[in-house]
């Protein structure tokens, strides 16, 4: 329950520690956007990607560089 | 029938082989957008001294006298770009973008301005400072975003070719809503100097909407500055995956998907292939995240707070709730980034090319841009990401073909390959094409069908 409320806090407080302004309708876009980015960055950030590291300076034009 | 209505390639040719004047095409073009374009409201600016001027001066390139269409994300000599919005984050000025140079040594002219969705944030084009652009088969459809009004432009058949620009489907998008060929090419190959996000964004490439892939392959070979061989896509060895892009997808669009998978595999001689493949729908959110950190680099929370009222409530909201994204999963996307780099580089061993749908349902509504899927209702941009932020978070090249319709709008399928091999997608496409006796590619929306079409 705790997290749920702190997700709910998460735009207002995000948005007043940076002194970010908002009116209603700005807000309600906030509001959407974050309820559907939340939880599918809540599963990224959940993945365990361990044994896969970022790329050394990758180059994106061709294939990853062998490890 | 006119020059205009021809491909590019024979507008090109004709002009090339002295059977038709430039100029006349030119004219041509510019009162086809006066007369069609009011339905459409896909060019949002010409120039017609300007258009003159460069044919003028053309070279004799392979494009010479063909006018073409550019995206208002490009800067031109006498026009900056303004991203489809009353306010840009970062500086913007009028100049020689990588892509009007490429056109311009190649000859080409161009003719206007392409309408986009406000700052290149949507999948649908319902949302611009111009006013939407409108799908040509049903004009209170989206055309599909951000690149809307390019597509808008080629489908109605104001020219036979325009350049766009694609950092998460953005040239697929509009390309499968209107019945197009859109190249996503790989990442650093074609034109992009000049663009406001160079040398920050790792995502964004420009790259060509033509009616067919022969169209979309001189345009390519334009952009990348080399032309791109062609060959049959022989033995082409397609792979397919067992995920929500494949799965949670419109009976229709499932249907003619699969159908044309199984031409394409027959006209090639190729094969069949099941590929295992994790984490397609991450790889999409891992793509967002890395494109919205990416459009941080000019803003700042003052900066926020200073956005002009012109701008759309969606655009000031999203914009500042970029500002609250969590660093920690900027990283991860970048480790996730990695990990499918390494696991398509290992896919592509076994195939050639990777086929799903483009988008999993046909064009929606302007006003409501919702779509039917077998899990419910969502908004067309959650639906569209999940199949298009692969090819852009990992560089490879994707292609965007038309292979069916639904209720009279049109359904694609999406090709992606290995990096580097874009000329193997238009050689795909182009077997597709010749398997379905081009019927998909040939197809004209209601305003560009001859008059006695339209009445019969």
């Amino acid at each position: 329950m705790e997290a749920l409320d702190q997700a709910a806090d998460f735009v207002p407080s995000g948005l007043a520690a940076l002194g970010i302004e908002a009116d209603e309708t700005e807000l309600a876009v906030i509001g959407a956007a974050h309820a559907t980015f939340w939880p599918a960055i809540l599963e990224l950030l959940e993945m365990d990607l361990g044994d896969n590291p970022p790329e050394r300076s990758p180059d994106l034009s061709r294939p990853p560089a062998e490890r | 029938m006119s020059l205009l209505d021809r491909p590019l390639r024979a507008q090109a040719a004709a002009i090339a082989a002295g059977e038709a004047d430039p100029a006349d095409l030119l004219d041509a073009a510019l009162a086809r957008i006066a007369e069609r374009d009011p339905a459409l409201n896909s060019v949002v600016e010409t120039f017609p001294e300007r258009s003159r001027e460069m044919l003028a001066a053309a070279p004799e390139g392979p494009l010479r006298g063909v006018p073409v269409v550019i995206k208002d994300e490009w800067p031109l000599p006498w026009r900056a770009q303004r991203f489809g919005a009353a306010e840009m984050l970062t500086e913007v000025a009028p100049g020689e973008s990588g892509p009007y140079r490429a056109l311009r040594d190649a000859g080409a002219v161009v003719v206007g301005v392409g309408n986009m969705h406000e700052l290149g944030a949507s999948s649908t084009g319902n949302l611009s400072v111009y006013g939407p652009a409108r799908n040509p088969w049903d004009t209170e459809r989206c055309p599909g975003g951000s690149s809307s009004g390019p597509a808008a432009a080629v489908a109605g058949r104001l020219v036979a070719g325009a350049v766009g620009a694609d950092g998460i489907g953005s040239i697929r998008f509009p390309a499968a809503y209107c019945g197009l060929t859109g190249l996503k090419p790989t990442y650093g190959r074609a034109a992009m100097a000049g663009h406001h996000m160079d040398g920050i964004s790792t995502t964004i490439v420009s790259g060509p909407l033509c009616a067919d892939a022969a169209d979309a392959r001189l345009l390519a070979g334009t952009l990348f500055g080399e032309q791109l061989p062609a060959g049959e896509a022989a033995g082409l060895r397609v792979g397919i995956v067992r995920d929500t892009v494949t799965d949670d997808v419109a009976p229709a669009v499932r249907d003619a998907c699969e159908e044309a998978i199984r031409a394409l595999v027959a006209e090639t001689g190729g094969e069949l292939v099941e590929v295992e493949l994790a984490d397609i729908v991450p790889a999409a959110m891992a793509t967002v995240l890395i494109a919205n950190a990416e459009g941080l680099a000019g803003l700042s929370p003052d900066r926020a707070n200073r956005l002009d009222p012109e701008l759309s409530p969606i655009a000031r909201g999203l914009i500042k709730y970029r500002l609250l994204l969590p660093a920690a999963a900027s990283v991860k996307s970048g480790q996730l980034r990695a990990a499918m780099r390494r696991r398509l580089a290992a896919a592509f061993a076994g195939v050639d090319a990777i086929a799903w749908p483009t988008v999993p349902a046909v064009a929606p509504p302007l006003e409501a841009p919702l779509v039917e899927l077998p899990s419910g209702t969502v908004t067309a941009d959650q639906a569209n990401v999940r199949g298009a932020g692969l090819a852009n978070l990992t560089g490879i090249p994707a292609i965007s073909v038309p292979v069916g319709f639904d209720g009279g709008l049109p359904i694609a399928l999406q090709l992606q390959a290995g990096w580097g091999e874009d000329a193997l997608l238009l050689d795909a496409a182009e077997a597709l094409e010749r398997a379905t006796d081009r019927r998909w590619v040939e197809a004209l929306p209601p305003l560009a069908r001859p008059a006695e079409a339209t009445e019969a």
